[in-house]
């Protein structure tokens, strides 16, 4: 018989057992007929242009520095939440000191606004009396337009 | 590397209650691409709205033309979007199939005689499969295209045409 | 040897089961709240079969590799993407007579194993060498990662009353009926506080499974379809197939974790393990009805807004909230 964890390698070689048999059964139905244009990056009916792995926004690598530090908080969290009733108060102390100091970083990240997704302000022109219609935000953004980036 | 897809002459019984099959699987799950030219994919929208609902049919839109099965062009075909259609048809996973939708994408409809930059019918790039007159046509026109294209489905098999056949 | 392999597929004849009623009640759904009908004639009674008609076509549509993608990239991604999302199903206890398998760190393996997905997305959003995907891949990578810390938060503020990470034993000791009286004994009604962490649990999980309003990924009208926009035909159905995989995989999770597992609400009636297996079926699929109505109730949230709502609102409110069980559980 198998360990524990045997049936789980069990589980997942299964998950992509069963992949692997749809898509050859879908292989022996399906037509196969490729040309020059089908193979070619979908834009939307325009020929593409460039490669698609463009440099992408800061912001991405700061989520994934944060989600690091809050999952390691979190996975050293498990154990202690597993053993809590059998401690009591001191395990709720320990653990109010760890979340505590951990809660100061994020509270001071979120001051400094480094979670916050900036986006771009609606540029509304308003009326002026005998000038016409003004667009206050037009030339000021043009000034300062970030280099092209992805989102 | 098809097995099956236009590799036998001849039909046997296992073949054909297959074909059935697969027949009956593609004119039930008609999913369409999600695109409109004109005035006609007012009407298109309205064919998918509650009043008429495509998807009683099994009909839905996919926005990638890599899942989509019919290309609905609805609408005027310019010179300009000829070109981008004959693309979109062309990256559209097979079996595919194509619906003219209004007299502008049948023939030109008004732009006929005088519209230099109008292409006179869709197809003269794409092989079309349903035509749907009217300008534009009324919801219930575009059903009875889509009925129509189950029929033709129907008919469809995947035997390979024999010598004797073949032009 | 055959008893083994049996036992590796049980689950998965329930998740091809429940994909083909899930996918053709959605639209079924969706058309009862939008005043329409819905599938109605294909198979005859209510268009019963159209999620059989449209695995049938999507097994004969062809298979389309861009040649700027990387093929092997292209063609991993959904491999690794069902099989991780199935591996998850291993520690889920379907009854109390079936459990894939009893590890001892059960919810803690199924949330490491779920984090996988975040990484097969990322993989099938770059090797399309797409704009839509790569777009798609990013935000998908960025949601679910951040959605991830309050779903484990509220998940561990479960462990701590529970006091076990299998499942199992966290299912059997929600049984009986003797909460406040009447009451099952089920978490949710155990500590005041579980009841704020199921809500924050159950956003999470919309975001998660990537459903409305959290579908920024494959927002259609803007992204074309994230991640999945170049795959077609079966690749594709096996993304589909993944991801309503792991709706229900949350959603039995959250059963099991609020909601008594395979309990019955009634004490000993109608318990044993056949009914088990339907209550806790029960229980899962509600919460799924419930993310198909809320998919077809509510707009979609902005990119800035998902972030928001998570790293202002649901983080510290999901911490907040384990310190307070904590504080409970150590006063009563």
């Amino acid at each position: 018989m198998l360990t524990d964890f045997g049936y789980i390698l069990l589980f997942i070689v299964t998950g992509a057992i069963f992949v692997g048999v749809a898509l050859f059964v879908a292989k022996l139905v399906r037509p196969d007929r490729p040309n020059e244009i089908k193979l070619m990056t979908y834009e939307c009916g325009e020929i593409p242009f460039g490669d698609a792995r463009v440099q992408f926004n800061n912001r991405f690598y700061i989520i994934g520095l944060m989600f690091l530090i809050f999952e390691v908080e979190i996975l050293l969290l498990f154990p202690w939440a597993v053993v809590f009733k059998e401690i009591g108060w001191f395990a709720f102390a320990a653990m109010f000191v760890f979340v505590f100091l951990i809660f100061i970083g994020f509270i001071y990240e979120l001051g400094k606004g480094q979670l916050k997704w900036d986006i771009p302000k609606p540029r509304i022109p308003r009326y002026v009396e005998g000038v016409g219609v003004v667009d206050d935000d037009y030339r000021e953004e043009k000034v300062n337009e970030p280099a092209l980036q992805a989102d | 590397m098809g097995m099956l897809d236009k590799k036998y002459h001849d039909s046997n019984i296992i073949i054909v209650g297959l074909e059935s099959a697969l027949n009956w699987a593609r004119k039930n799950s008609l999913w369409y691409e999600q695109f409109g030219l004109a005035c006609c994919a007012i009407e298109m929208m309205a064919t998918a709205a509650s009043r008429y609902d495509f998807d009683r049919f099994g009909i839905i839109p996919r926005s990638s033309p890599r899942q989509a099965d019919v290309m609905i062009v609805a609408g005027t075909v310019t010179m300009k979007m000829a070109s981008r259609i004959l693309r979109l048809y062309e990256q559209m996973s097979e079996p595919r199939y194509v619906i003219s939708m209004g007299s502008c994408s049948n023939c030109g409809g008004p732009y006929w005689e005088h519209g230099y930059h109008v292409l006179k019918g869709v197809d003269k790039v794409v092989p079309v499969d349903v035509y749907v007159p009217g300008c534009p046509p009324r919801p219930e026109a575009l059903l009875e295209g889509f009925l129509k294209l189950q029929e033709k489905i129907t008919g469809e098999t995947i035997l390979e045409k024999k010598e004797s056949e073949q032009e | 040897m055959a008893a083994i392999l049996i036992h590796a597929a049980i689950p998965l004849t329930i998740i091809l089961v429940y994909a083909l009623v899930a996918i053709w009640g959605e639209r079924k759904i969706a058309g009862f709240i939008q005043d329409r009908l819905g599938p109605m004639r294909v198979g005859g009674w209510h268009g019963w079969a159209q999620s059989i008609a449209d695995l049938l076509k999507l097994i004969q549509k062809e298979d389309i590799i861009p040649t700027n993608a990387s093929r092997f990239l292209f063609k991993f991604a959904p491999f690794m993407m069902f099989a991780a999302s199935y591996a998850a199903f291993a520690v889920i206890p379907f009854s109390s007579a079936y459990i894939g398998s009893m590890i001892n760190i059960g919810v803690f393996y199924l949330l490491a194993v779920t984090s996988i997905l975040t990484l097969s997305v990322i993989m099938a959003g770059w090797a399309s060498n797409n704009k839509w995907s790569l777009l798609g891949g990013m935000r998908s990578a960025a949601q679910m990662v951040s959605y991830e810390v309050p779903t484990i938060a509220t998940v561990l503020t479960v462990v701590l009353v529970a006091g076990s990470l299998n499942l199992m034993t966290v299912t059997e000791m929600q049984a009986g009926n003797d909460t406040l009286g009447f009451l099952p004994n089920w978490l949710i009604f155990q500590n005041p506080f579980l009841i704020v962490a199921f809500i924050i649990f159950f956003i999470s999980i919309l975001a998660e499974s990537h459903r409305v309003p959290f579908d920024l990924p494959e927002s259609e009208s803007e992204l074309v379809g994230g991640y999945q926009t170049e795959y077609s035909g079966m690749r594709w159905a096996m993304f589909m197939l993944a991801e309503y995989a792991d709706m229900l995989l949350l959603s039995l999770l959250g059963a099991t974790l609020f909601f008594g597992g395979w309990n019955s609400p009634f004490g000993d009636f109608m318990g044993g393990p056949a009914w088990g297996f339907f209550w806790f079926m029960l229980k899962g699929l509600l919460l799924v009805f419930v993310m198909m109505w809320i998919r077809w109730t509510l707009p979609r949230y902005r990119v800035d807004q998902l972030m928001h709502i998570c790293w202002n609102i649901l983080i510290p409110l999901s911490f907040i909230n384990l310190v307070l069980t904590a504080l409970w559980e150590v006063i009563f």
